[in-house]
């Protein structure tokens, strides 16, 4: 059930909110939605590290959640999303983007297939309106159950040893994308291996009743593996490192998109693989096989750049000095030891063999300077760790 | 494949579907119509009336239909007749001071030579801008952001036709396009029943009322086609419409298409590839199809025929917002002798009557129907197609067929127990402005659109295969992206009159639609 007394307040605090604060030593928070969350706790690069090297516990509460359930709920959700849901198993994640009418990306998220005909998507938008528009003529019950459902991502190497420490019995036989559900004080509890690190790491879904003393029971348990809260700047590195899109800052949410063109298709996003153009229909399937006919607008690609200041926000040229595209996401990444970037390249932006140039702008002492850094397309994740496929995942 | 091995299943044997199946036919395709009803012609065609009496079925004029179509047809040589033609129009007046138009001359009511002017005037600018709709009418419209050279054509083509009206009447049409009639009117003519009679052309089956956006559109859309070249004028056919009909299906025949009567379709079968492969029909037989033709409304093809889960959503949303509320009744009564009407004379009585004093009042009228409810005094179109046609009633007795206007679907109180008493209404109203009628019914029957939707299988009981308005016009009708009589479903075409250019007998829309499918099927 959605709050009734938001006009009351202007953000929400989460079922954590009690001890999150009390870690916030910065007292740094960011609105997220309807909630407020720490944006940082005490170090953004100790909280990056944690989830690289021991474990961080992200509050993910605010992340949208809703429910599908009925009996055609396999047959909905794969008319919604354009990737096969039928290969997603019973208690397995998927990760899915949905279209609109024209093709385009509307937004990306999880879909959890948690029971028989019960499948639930995280995400970053609501989508309330858009799943009930696309429900007509399916047996399907949709509600939303952000409110009701308090999440919590806790991700590092070390994240396995504290949910086993806690009682949660063969967490480590998890595969990753697999969810198993527990008991917890009485409540059932969801604990699926997923992440948006692109490291070992689970996402927990519970009920808010035992939000905090999960919460508490882990910080315990978890002290001698470092456990440490995170916050969203670190967050974001984590994610680009392990390519992962962000909507709004890597591609246009397509509702909101008030230009025509600066929106994106899934092969614009180089999410081709997820586009399954066999299914007999899917929403946006009629535009996504026009644009395979006709070509698409645009490429994304990952991006090691030379040198080591971030191209945030850059123009890419050619070699001719033609402007050929622009960076959404940038950062250096202290695990891969390199300097990425994701980019938007217009099509077509390679006449033979085109060099790719960003112009990266930095500061020192508040001096600006400029650089011009070739760079090069990298196809494979940018950090990309054996224990995140590893099973049984690694105990200490 | 070639055409000639193509099969095309045509459902429904409404006048437009008929038609489309006759082109094809000619053009050399095998075409089967499968119609739910015992007779073909849809919302136009003769009907029982107790024992004794005939009836137009739901359509009694023949008024902008599109020549070039019967023509083609050849559908007097198939024993189209007219009983009547270049009817006045009698506009009734609850104090007897009757008001007669003859094409663009206007009589009666105390009207005045200087309002006799007026309604020239306004004739001839409105025959202007009719013109311009008419010249859109005959082909496909458009396609919106197109390369394509056929589209861009026919947008190009609109826009000429738009600027060779001339400067005058291309600012008409800027001016008046998407305004309403009764802005409109009341710049023409101050003569309150004569704009009451005019408004009324263009309320007629819309949900509008005069002050409603649009309603020069569906003004317009009266005024274009019509028999002998005579645009906007009304004919009624012999045979209560019945040779309309019957000449439709005589061509049909005569083209080859094979039509099934009580044949009512469930549904398209797919394969798993969603690649049409026939229909199936109720009572469990299937056909096998290559093509299939609906000349059913948008609504009913995509829900029932096709079904939401083979569509993208956005298909199935738009085409669920379609607006379709019918609002438009029918009443027919058999009459032991002729009635007899304030102020019309006996030999006006053949022509078309109509029931509109002012626009204030059908603006009131509208009211009701906006909220649900209904008026205790109804707009209607009145004609007593017995006067010219001995055959539709016993010797000395008459029918009266009435468009009743403002009639809900959606009435708040329910049908059920309120049909007898609007009939009843209705008879009352008549009872008073032809005294005395009360006590000549000898049968009567009352067609709400919710019995519409029932008998005729259109949603909404809508006359129109949805609604008359801006923005489900030319290249929105019946939703955008699907204005060319194809659907998202390869294969599968739309010929009714949800499509473009819309409703009335025109048969336009039949022919459209036949033109694409031969472009794209052969």
């Amino acid at each position: 059930m959605l709050q009734q007394n938001h006009y009351l307040k202007s953000v929400y605090e989460t079922p954590f909110h009690e001890r999150t604060s009390e870690l916030n030593i910065l007292n740094d928070w960011v609105r997220w939605k309807d909630y407020t969350v720490p944006n940082s706790y005490f170090r953004v690069d100790l909280e990056y590290f944690a989830a690289r090297n021991s474990t961080a516990v992200f509050d993910y509460t605010p992340m949208i959640k809703h429910r599908i359930k009925g009996k055609d709920a396999l047959e909905y959700v794969n008319r919604f999303f354009t990737r096969d849901m039928t290969k997603i198993g019973l208690h397995r994640v998927g990760y899915a983007v949905w279209c609109d009418e024209q093709g385009q990306v509307i937004d990306d998220g999880t879909v959890f297939h948690m029971r028989e005909n019960e499948y639930w998507l995280l995400s970053a938008e609501r989508q309330l309106e858009n799943l009930e528009v696309s429900a007509i003529g399916f047996d399907v019950q949709i509600d939303e159950l952000t409110d009701d459902v308090a999440a919590l991502g806790v991700q590092g190497p070390t994240s396995a040893s504290i949910l086993k420490a806690m009682g949660f019995q063969e967490i480590e036989m998890l595969k990753p994308f697999d969810i198993k559900h527990y008991s917890y004080h009485g409540e059932e509890i969801t604990i699926s291996r997923t992440g948006f690190t692109g490291d070992l790491g689970y996402e927990v879904l519970m009920s808010n009743s035992v939000a905090l003393s999960f919460y508490e029971e882990m910080f315990a348990k978890g002290e001698i593996y470092n456990i440490k809260p995170a916050g969203l700047e670190a967050l974001d590195l984590l994610r680009i490192e392990a390519g992962l899109l962000q909507p709004g800052v890597d591609f246009m949410i397509a509702e909101e998109a008030i230009r025509p063109g600066s929106t994106r298709s899934p092969y614009e996003l180089g999410l081709s693989w997820l586009v399954d153009l066999s299914k007999p229909v899917f929403n946006g399937k009629a535009a996504l096989v026009e644009e395979k006919k006709k070509g698409s607008k645009y490429t994304f690609v990952k991006l090691n750049i030379n040198g080591n200041k971030p191209a945030s926000g850059s123009y890419l040229y050619n070699q001719a000095n033609k402007k050929i595209g622009t960076v959404t996401s940038a950062m250096f990444s202290p695990s891969a030891k390199a300097n990425i970037a994701y980019a938007s390249l217009h099509e077509p932006w390679k006449k033979e063999k085109d060099k790719i140039i960003a112009e990266i702008y930095y500061q020192k002492d508040l001096e600006w300077n400029r650089v011009m850094e070739e760079a090069t397309i990298v196809t494979k994740p940018f950090f990309d760790p054996d224990r995140k496929r590893a099973t049984p995942a690694e105990l200490y | 494949m070639t055409k000639k091995n193509k099969k095309i299943a045509v459902v429904g044997a409404g006048h437009n579907a008929l038609v489309c199946a006759t082109y094809l036919a000619k053009a050399g395709f095998s075409v089967d119509v499968f119609e739910s009803r015992s007779q073909v012609g849809g919302m136009i065609g003769k009907r029982k009336l107790g024992e004794d009496y005939s009836v137009p079925g739901t359509a009694h004029l023949l008024s902008h239909v599109d020549e070039s179509v019967f023509k083609k047809l050849n559908l007097k040589k198939h024993g189209l007749e007219y009983s009547a033609q270049d009817l006045k129009t009698v506009s009734l007046n609850p104090n007897g001071n009757a008001l007669v138009i003859n094409d663009d001359e206007v009589d009666g009511d105390d009207i005045t030579m200087k309002e006799k002017k007026e309604f020239k005037e306004l004739n001839k600018r409105m025959a202007k801008l009719a013109g311009f709709l008419e010249s859109a009418y005959g082909k496909k419209p458009p396609r919106l952001g197109s390369d394509d050279r056929d589209d861009l054509f026919s947008l190009a083509s609109l826009g000429l036709n738009a600027r060779m009206m001339g400067a005058d009447s291309m600012s008409d049409l800027l001016k008046f396009i998407a305004v309403n009639i009764y802005d409109v009117l009341n710049e023409f003519t101050d003569h309150d029943h004569l704009k009451g009679t005019l408004a009324f052309d263009a309320i007629l089956g819309n949900h509008m009322g005069p002050r409603t956006n649009n309603s020069v559109i569906t003004y317009l859309h009266q005024l274009t086609g019509g028999v002998n070249g005579k645009n906007g004028s009304h004919s009624m056919v012999s045979d209560g419409t019945g040779s309309f009909t019957k000449s439709l299906e005589e061509a049909a025949k005569k083209a080859g298409v094979n039509i099934h009567l009580n044949a009512s379709v469930e549904s398209i079968s797919f394969t798993d590839d969603l690649e049409i492969t026939g229909l199936r029909l109720k009572n469990g037989d299937a056909f096998d199809a290559d093509i299939i033709v609906s000349g059913i409304d948008p609504r009913s093809t995509f829900n029932c025929l096709v079904g939401p889960k083979k569509l993208e959503a956005g298909v199935v949303h738009k085409v669920n917002n379609v607006r379709m509320r019918g609002n438009a009744a029918k009443l027919h009564l058999a009459l032991s002798s002729k009635p007899k009407f304030k102020g019309i004379s006996e030999d006006e009585l053949g022509q078309r009557i109509v029931y509109s004093p002012s626009m204030e009042y059908l603006e009131r009228t509208f009211d009701f129907n906006k909220y649900g409810q209904i008026s205790d005094d109804l707009p209607m179109e009145i004609t007593i197609p017995s006067i010219h046609d001995k055959t539709l009633a016993p010797k000395g007795h008459h029918v009266l067929s009435a468009i009743v206007n403002y009639v809900p679907y959606h009435l708040k109180e329910g049908w059920e127990n309120s049909k007898s008493r609007v009939l009843d209404q209705c008879i009352n109203q008549l009872d008073g402005l032809a005294p005395g009628l009360k006590g000549l019914i000898v049968e009567s029957e009352f067609l709400t659109p919710v019995d519409i939707e029932e008998e005729y299988g259109i949603t909404g009981g809508q006359w129109h295969h949805g609604e008359l308005t801006f923005d489900q016009f030319l290249m929105l009708r019946p939703v955008p992206k699907m204005a060319q009589y194809s659907s998202p479903i390869s294969s599968l075409y739309m010929c009714g009159a949800g499509s473009h250019p819309g409703g009335g007998i025109m048969g336009t829309a039949g022919k459209n639609a036949a033109m694409e499918i031969m472009k794209r099927e052969s």
